[in-house]
């Protein structure tokens, strides 16, 4: 039917303008664009082309051709997410290693305001009990 | 803005972008300042060896990244530094001795004097243009690809680029003082974007023929694929070109 085709047209190309919109404000990396632009037009073609999935899905053993769709897209959404992942957990790495080399490239010394940590003898005039 | 205006002992500054490069960096460093006399600044890029203490040993202003950026960030390290001490010209130039000085005088004098046609902002140093061709193995493929991107830039810049994703070349005090805030950082983008961000500013960007040594390590492996994912993400980054809100100078 052309009806589902053309709801995810729709909506594809809203997709399309959100982010080149997007890397027009600088917001989102050129290569993200490529991908999600690229899947949205991949969500076409399979909307389009709906007897080349049901053909495919029988061929796999798969009861519907809508199966093998969601099965692809869930499958396709956890391997970005795992991406995902690990991108942050290397931008955790290097935003603790960047703190740690701001921390010691801002340094303190006695003088400059900051307590000393040397114990002091109890005769010792100023010296904080305890 | 603090900007320290004092340039140190010359107005040319050479930017080495190095990552392990221990091996030449000392040699490459000590012929800029030979040859060239301008001042030497090495972006050690994340090395886990002894760049950043050779360079140092050869006379070299080192700066070190935490982790490895890439080329393209290294560089716009370099521009903020030629920018904020005041230095007319920067020129860039591999740590891997690829990029002899003696080739780089021509581009640093272009950046200076100009040429016929006036001021040059940009002076590219090309394999393809008079050089005794390329020493390069590149790949058929590699070199259509390569040949592409020189005439989708050409047509933009108004003017012939042969070596499009060339990194030996000389920026003017124009380009150091925009580049220091707009670099591309992405591999492709540093260079091929930049020529395009020059053009699109209004400044004019003129090739030199020059001749680089080959290099002497191995082929890196397994290389086509990340070239290709740059090459669409570059041809992408051109096609929205133009339409990208402006980077802003922010911080020091």
């Amino acid at each position: 039917m052309i009806g589902v085709g053309l709801i995810v047209l729709v909506l594809a190309a809203v997709m399309v303008v959100a982010v080149i919109e997007a890397v027009r404000r600088r917001r989102l990396s050129e290569g993200w664009a490529l991908l999600w632009i690229t899947v949205a037009v991949a969500a076409v073609v399979l909307a389009m082309a709906r007897p080349l999935v049901d053909r495919l899905a029988t061929r796999l053993d798969v009861a519907y051709g809508t199966s093998l769709v969601f099965a692809i897209g869930i499958v396709f959404l956890v391997v970005v997410c795992i991406n995902l992942s690990m991108q942050v957990s290397r931008l955790n790495q290097r935003v603790e290693r960047l703190a740690q080399e701001l921390a010691l490239a801002t340094e303190q010394r006695t003088g400059d305001g900051i307590a000393e940590q040397a114990p002091e003898s109890p005769g010792d005039p100023g010296s904080s009990p305890g | 803005m603090d900007r320290y205006r004092d340039a140190v002992n010359s107005d040319l500054l050479a930017v080495v972008p190095a990552l392990n490069e221990e091996a030449s960096v000392g040699d490459v460093v000590a012929s800029i300042r030979a040859e060239l006399g301008a001042d030497v600044l090495v972006v050690d890029d994340g090395s886990t060896d002894d760049t950043a203490q050779r360079a140092l040993a050869a006379g070299a202003t080192v700066v070190r990244h935490p982790f490895n950026l890439g080329v393209g960030a290294a560089m716009r390290t370099g521009f903020c530094h030629a920018d904020r001490h005041g230095y007319k010209v920067l020129v860039q130039i591999d740590a891997d001795g690829q990029h002899p000085p003696g080739e780089v005088a021509p581009l640093v004098e272009m950046v200076r004097r100009g040429d016929a046609g006036g001021p040059v902002s940009v002076a590219v140093g090309s394999r393809f243009a008079g050089g005794s061709g390329d020493p390069y193995e590149v790949s058929a493929l590699r070199r259509a690809a390569m040949r592409m991107l020189s005439r989708s830039v050409s047509r933009r810049l108004g003017t012939t680029i042969t070596d499009t994703t060339s990194g030996m070349r000389a920026f003017g005090p124009d380009a150091i003082d925009r580049f220091a805030v707009s670099y591309p950082t992405a591999y492709l983008s540093d260079t091929v974007e930049a020529l395009l961000l020059a053009g699109a500013w209004g400044m004019r960007v003129v090739e030199v023929g020059v001749e680089m040594r080959p290099r002497e390590t191995g082929v890196p492996s397994n290389r086509s694929v990340r070239s290709a994912y740059h090459l669409l993400r570059l041809m992408f980054v051109i096609s929205v070109f133009g339409v990208r809100r402006p980077l802003q100078r922010t911080g020091l």
